[in-house]
């Protein structure tokens, strides 16, 4: 067993989603450290403290109360603190506006949410193995769009 | 053009005007000189005839004078002297008379002269002769003789003198009656000639006139028939004209100008004034302020306002303009009133109307929003739940609990597919910027390469010929594709692979009794299958939304496909029609205009 964790967050105010998300991460067997976050206020407010570790990917529901997904993916972008975070869009709706102006903002991938388990599990293995690194530097709509 | 035509004939006029008053001015001259030239020479004529007359009475006094003389030489008697005594004075007055008669004439005074020194040699010689037989008894009757002899002589010169005097006035007449003649000779043929002239130019001038006149009176005909059909034109198009002249600051309104205001015409003074009173209190201002603007504006642009008419009625009016040169050089505002009222009402009408569209639109675009997000997140919870108790605890369930799990699967799935085609129907909306020219044949290999599983399961063939390349929206001619060979493959006989042929064609809208009468050409695409067909008389229900004609179990389906079809269709300003018999198959029809 080593050692490294591979840190995740993820902002959804559905306790269901939530639950789903991290009973996949549970089944997984890869090395992550798993938070979530009720809505983008409760995030913004843990990523801005000084002591938190950030994460290595970032899953942000898009339709969220108090301050919904796209305004926590600006604020974000904004802040060069959060540069090495990817940002996973994660959410029920995939319309074409939606898609775009995260694209255009800065999200790295976007993922409908997925209609049975198994399916989610296969997705969020291999979002969190993607050498991000590699995956950035070749960005486009195309690959943008997750689906499975 | 006509008018300066005009123009130039007056100064024809003119110049034929001036050279006949010269004429007749010269004519009259002439005239008045040749009259005064007979008057002297009718004078002339008389005085040398009294000049005669006197001269001949000079003769008679001296003759006189001598017969009494020579009466008292012979008897003596003092009476017969009386004629010689009154003689004297007689010649002095006579030949005073004379003078002054030859006064103009240098050789009568010559000669008069020389007659007076004949007078009074005579004279003397008659004074002589009697002083000598008066104061002398016994006179010497040689000297006498002598005397009378001399006496008789002077007297034959007197005579020769008298005709000489009166034939020279005979000649200094004759002469001027020759000159008198030879002037009068050429005039009347000058006079004549000059008259024949005036008359020409006269009748030219009289054409001229004519000519004018004729062409004046057409011009007042045109002229006035013009007039009468625009104020015609005026009353039919509801509008009226004014007119602004700048140099004299006046104002023209037309009839109608003021039947628009519900006023007689021509009843108040046209002025900005009077005008301005029947503009409504609210847009008066905005009205004052393009009347500025006129000043300043070489074009007034059309600006609209609401007046309150004679009768009470409140109407909108439309006003535009422009400044003008008109022939006369003066420059002028020209510009319509119109009534725009009922054109107010229908644009705030249309107006109402898309507003209310739009609130219609804001409310299908929100509940859009619904199916696509609230319907599909409850859905995903169950499926996602389901999936989880089907992989971790279905063994463990009962028989008919395993049956009901399996038909809550079935049930979700199926509602997942009715939202997702009724979110797709309701995205197909119409937008021009996506409109691409696209090859037709590339849409349909893709609609294949969607198709594969399916076609590959029932062995189907699609044929096709050449299709067209049209400006369209890509996407959505694909989806239509798609759901016409999908339709066709899903309503497949059993046990018969589906053959599904594709044509195309060029036709003109007036050339197909389908299509509604237009000027529009159209790609007609068909797409002919070996299916179950259908019944005629549901040829067109199969197009409304969820219209379904067999049941699900059977076959599955939402209903939503061919819906989405018509749109798509609809949305290029095309055309879908269907034919179907029943158990031989079906043939849809789709019409797409180009350009």
């Amino acid at each position: 067993m080593t050692t490294e964790y591979i840190t995740i967050y993820l902002a959804d105010d559905d306790a269901d989603d939530r639950l789903f998300f991290t009973d996949a991460f549970d089944e997984l067997k890869i090395n992550t450290k798993v938070s979530t976050f009720n809505d983008g206020v409760d995030l913004m407010n843990h990523l801005n403290d000084p002591d938190a570790i950030l994460p290595n990917v970032l899953f942000l529901d898009l339709n969220m109360p108090k301050k919904n997904g796209l305004e926590c993916l600006l604020e974000i972008k904004k802040n060069e603190k959060f540069n090495d975070i990817a940002i996973a869009i994660y959410s029920t709706s995939s319309t074409e506006e939606h898609i775009e102006e995260t694209f255009i903002n800065g999200a790295n991938i976007y993922i409908k949410k997925p209609n049975d388990f198994e399916t989610l599990k296969k997705i969020l293995s291999e979002v969190v193995t993607i050498n991000w690194q590699y995956h950035t530097s070749n960005l486009n709509k195309d690959n943008f769009l997750m689906r499975m | 053009m006509k008018a300066k035509q005009l123009y130039n004939s007056t100064l024809l006029l003119k110049v034929i005007f001036t050279i006949s008053v010269a004429v007749i001015f010269f004519i009259a001259a002439i005239t008045y000189k040749h009259i005064t030239t007979l008057k002297e020479s009718s004078k002339w004529v008389e005085q040398s005839h009294e000049i005669n007359v006197e001269l001949e009475r000079l003769m008679s006094y001296i003759k006189d004078a001598e017969t009494g003389q020579r009466g008292y030489l012979l008897t003596k008697n003092e009476e017969y002297l009386k004629p010689y005594l009154t003689s004297k004075s007689l010649i002095n007055n006579s030949y005073k008379r004379v003078s002054k008669l030859t006064s103009n004439s240098l050789i009568q005074k010559i000669n008069l002269k020389h007659l007076l020194f004949l007078i009074n040699k005579r004279h003397n010689y008659l004074s002589k002769t009697l002083y000598l037989v008066q104061t002398e008894p016994n006179y010497d009757h040689k000297v006498l003789n002598e005397y009378l002899h001399v006496g008789r002589l002077t007297m034959d010169s007197i005579r020769l003198k008298i005709e000489e005097m009166s034939s020279t006035q005979k000649k200094i007449l004759q002469n001027r009656q020759l000159e008198y003649e030879s002037s009068m000779n050429y005039t009347p043929l000058l006079i004549y000639l000059t008259l024949m002239v005036t008359l020409v130019l006269i009748t030219i001038a009289f054409i001229k006139i004519n000519r004018d006149v004729v062409k004046l009176s057409k011009t007042v005909n045109t002229l006035s028939v013009a007039n009468e059909v625009s104020s015609l034109a005026e009353i039919v198009g509801g509008f009226g004209s004014w007119q602004h002249n700048f140099e004299t600051n006046t104002y023209t309104f037309s009839d109608n100008e003021y039947r628009l205001l519900g006023c007689e015409p021509q009843s108040f003074e046209a002025s900005i004034e009077e005008f301005i009173k029947f503009v409504h209190p609210d847009d008066l201002e905005y009205v004052m302020e393009n009347v500025k603007n006129m000043a300043l504006l070489a074009t007034l642009p059309s600006f609209t306002y609401r007046v309150i008419r004679k009768d009470g009625e409140i109407r909108h009016f439309r006003t535009i303009g422009r400044a003008v040169k008109i022939s006369s050089g003066e420059r002028t505002y020209i510009g319509t009133t119109s009534d725009v009222t009922e054109e107010i009402y229908a644009k705030n009408f249309i107006e109402e109307r898309n507003r209310e569209l739009e609130s219609n639109n804001k409310e299908l675009t929100a509940f859009n929003y619904i199916a696509s997000h609230d319907l599909q997140e409850p859905l995903r919870k169950i499926e996602t739940f389901l999936s989880r108790l089907i992989s971790s605890d279905f063994s463990t369930l009962s028989k008919p609990g395993q049956q009901y799990v399996n038909s809550i699967q079935t049930s979700a799935n199926r509602m997942r597919t009715l939202i997702d085609d009724l979110l797709q129907f309701s995205r197909t909306t119409k937008t021009e910027k996506s409109l691409e020219k696209v090859d037709f044949n590339l849409l349909l290999e893709n609609a294949k390469v969607e198709l594969n599983q399916i076609m590959e399961t029932k062995n189907a063939v699609i044929e096709s010929n050449n299709l067209p390349t049209l400006k369209v929206i890509p996407f959505q001619i694909q989806q239509l594709f798609i759901n016409i060979i999908g339709n066709s493959l899903k309503y497949s006989k059993e046990n018969t692979p589906p053959i599904i042929k594709i044509n195309s064609s060029k036709i003109a809208a007036n050339s197909d009794k389908s299509l509604p009468a237009n000027n529009h050409n159209y790609y007609k695409i068909t797409f002919e299958d070996n299916g179950i067909g259908f019944e005629q008389e549901y040829a067109t229900k199969i197009f409304t939304l969820f219209n379904r004609l067999h049941n699900k179990n059977k076959y599955e389906g939402t209903g939503i496909g061919l819906a989405i079809c018509k749109k798509i269709v609809e949305n290029h300003n095309g055309f879908i029609f269907s034919k179907g018999v029943l158990n031989e198959g079906s043939m849809f029809s789709i019409y797409l205009p180009f350009e």
